[in-house]
């Protein structure tokens, strides 16, 4: 076969790809690694090729579509590692330390979203701190939004655990006001139910 | 438009001959221009004339009557004659850049205030963009980019990149040369941006100056914006451009008088919304850029209570060894001045959690309440009140 051929067939595999990628996640409790996350009902998970700025071992949820609504879950983020990645070698990803506080955490990643969307692209705000338990482990949770250039406004919800130096969170982002409040609720069950398959008691 | 670490110096062989040259550079255009008959330059009138209307909706234009009025007072005052033809739009981003379109749309990005020294060397970059306008520049590389092989893709990318305010940050550095102004336009430009600096009673010399200032922060930087090797391939070294126009501005208009000073306006602006302009900057996790600019506040008379507060985020978020003493020293310095923002306070407390003194951040988490009881994370700082 021709090299131009194969590229076809490479061609038509990725397009084939764009149209089927998103697979079903079924209600029930989803593992990632040590990380455990309950989905309420049915969600779209979304393939690799959509999410380049995921790290491998995060998955992506999705309603209505990525560019409407999302849940991050992002497991096991070890000490000098980012929450996102990026090819760009100049992108400036800030990076998790293990000593992290809340505060802390709340602005890796309010400036993680910004390189999410693209410096300079938005302006990102968190708010809302507070505390919150998953599972035996002591996290907190916090708000987000994001104004971003020829873009619908972004809203949404961050919780977060640190076990055993080791950096675990779910994020929601939905357009604002109308995904946000129709997905919002769900949203935050999820997160809130993320826990540790291992039983662990942290305080933070 | 001006991209700042993209094609910073433009002017390296500078001769006589093409000083002369120069000297002869007019506007093109009258005030009060209108697109002629021409198909393309209509076409290109409307769909920026559409890009303008969103551009009016967008999220991250900046509507403060404060900032804006102090932005488009400096664009009229250079503009002269030609103010009335240029819409101002301050855009919420902590880039370096301003551009200007064919059709008079002016946008300034947020990043030009805190990068500027004086209100001259903001003047002398909308200066620059003014020329270009007047200059019909865009038009000019509009066609230049029509006429290329790879204009239909690069105009497919849209509007926004030709507007100079709305680049993807995996834009190619391929397409951005495509779209850069030719070193002529760009010579063509300081110098007679530098002309209208002067015809405004301002500064010519701030037209170098400027460029100084950028290239002071990317030398500072720990993480370059572009590969070193990628960027000479294409541009000359962007100390030439400075060094070309300071030439030019001596040889016209006679040294400068002084060492620059900030100007009472600028000062006043930056003390006004000194928060709002740099938690942008902040959020590009760029700290050695971040902690130039705070030098240069703080030699330019910006309130020591709020450069000591960024200082304290600049060094706290860096996180390397010994930025947390680092940081909790900024914050005290700042909390002594007695204008400390109240995040200070709050800041200081969890430095204080940090370092397992309970005592130390619950006297500054309390005071931080106090002076902002109804602060969002007031649930997260009462857990560490409790927790004891």
């Amino acid at each position: 076969m021709r090299l131009a051929n194969y590229g076809v067939i490479l061609m038509l595999a990725s397009l084939g790809g764009c149209v089927t990628g998103f697979t079903v996640v079924e209600p029930g409790v989803n593992t990632f690694g040590s990380l455990r996350v309950t989905a309420d009902e049915n969600w779209n998970k979304a393939p690799s090729s959509f999410t380049p700025s995921a790290r491998s071992n995060s998955r992506t949820w999705t309603q209505d579509g990525m560019l409407l609504d999302r849940i991050m879950i992002i497991p096991g983020v070890k000490d000098g590692e980012s929450i996102f990645v990026s090819r760009n070698k100049s992108a400036a990803l800030p990076v998790f330390r293990a000593d992290m506080l809340p505060n802390e955490i709340e602005e890796l990643v309010e400036s993680s979203i910004v390189k999410l969307f693209g410096e300079g692209q938005s302006a990102v705000g968190t708010s809302g701190l507070r505390p919150q338990g998953f599972g035996t482990d002591g996290g907190f949770m916090f708000d987000i939004t994001a104004a971003v250039t020829e873009s619908p406004d972004y809203r949404g919800l961050v919780g977060a655990f640190i076990v055993d130096e080791t950096l675990y969170m779910v994020m929601f982002l939905a357009a604002d006001p109308y995904y946000y409040d129709k997905h919002a609720a769900r949203a935050e069950a999820i997160i809130k139910s993320a826990t540790l398959r291992t039983k662990s008691i942290t305080n933070f | 438009m001006i991209r700042p670490f993209f094609y910073l110096a433009l002017m390296i062989a500078f001769s006589a001959a093409a000083n002369a040259e120069l000297e002869t550079i007019d506007h093109i255009i009258p005030p009060g221009y209108e697109p002629s008959e021409a198909q393309d330059e209509q076409g290109l009138w409307m769909e920026l004339k559409d890009y303008e209307l969103r551009l009016n909706k967008s999220a991250l234009l900046v509507r403060d009557p404060e900032l804006t009025n102090y932005v488009k007072g400096i664009v009229c005052r250079v503009a002269g004659d030609y103010c009335n033809d240029i819409r101002v739009y301050l855009i919420r981003n902590p880039g370096f850049n301003a551009s200007m379109t064919a059709t008079g749309m002016m946008q300034i990005w947020t990043g030009l205030l805190v990068r500027s020294t004086s209100s001259d060397e903001i003047a002398a970059v909308v200066g620059h963009e003014i020329a270009h306008y007047t200059r019909m520049h865009t038009l000019k590389r509009f066609r230049r980019l029509k006429s290329s092989a790879a204009a239909g893709g690069l105009i497919d990318i849209g509007i926004s990149i030709f507007t100079g305010t709305s680049v993807p940050i995996a834009q190619s550095l391929a397409s951005m040369n495509a779209l850069a102004f030719s070193r002529d336009q760009e010579q063509e430009a300081d110098l007679l941006g530098a002309r209208l600096l002067h015809e405004a009673s301002m500064d010519p010399h701030a037209a170098y100056r400027v460029w100084q200032n950028i290239i002071a922060e990317e030398e500072s930087a720990a993480v370059k914006r572009r590969s070193v090797s990628v960027f000479a391939q294409t541009h000359p070294d962007d100390q030439s451009r400075v060094d070309v126009t300071r030439e030019w501005v001596i040889a016209k208009y006679g040294p400068p008088d002084n060492i620059e000073v900030a100007d009472d306006a600028l000062v006043t602006i930056m003390n006004n919304h000194y928060y709002f302009l740099m938690e942008d900057q902040i959020d590009t996790n760029r700290f050695g850029r971040t902690k130039e600019l705070l030098e240069r506040h703080s030699a330019m008379g910006v309130e020591p209570g709020t450069i000591y507060y960024f200082y304290g985020e600049m060094f706290r978020q860096r996180g390397a060894d010994g930025d947390r003493d680092l940081a909790m020293s900024a914050y005290r310095h700042s909390i002594e001045t007695g204008n400390a923002p109240a995040d200070a306070y709050r800041n200081l407390g969890f430095l204080y959690l940090k370092e397992k003194d309970i005592e130390g951040a619950k006297k500054y988490f309390t005071i931080f309440l106090e002076q902002e009881p109804d602060a969002t994370d007031r649930a997260m700082i009462e857990f560490y009140l409790d927790k004891g």
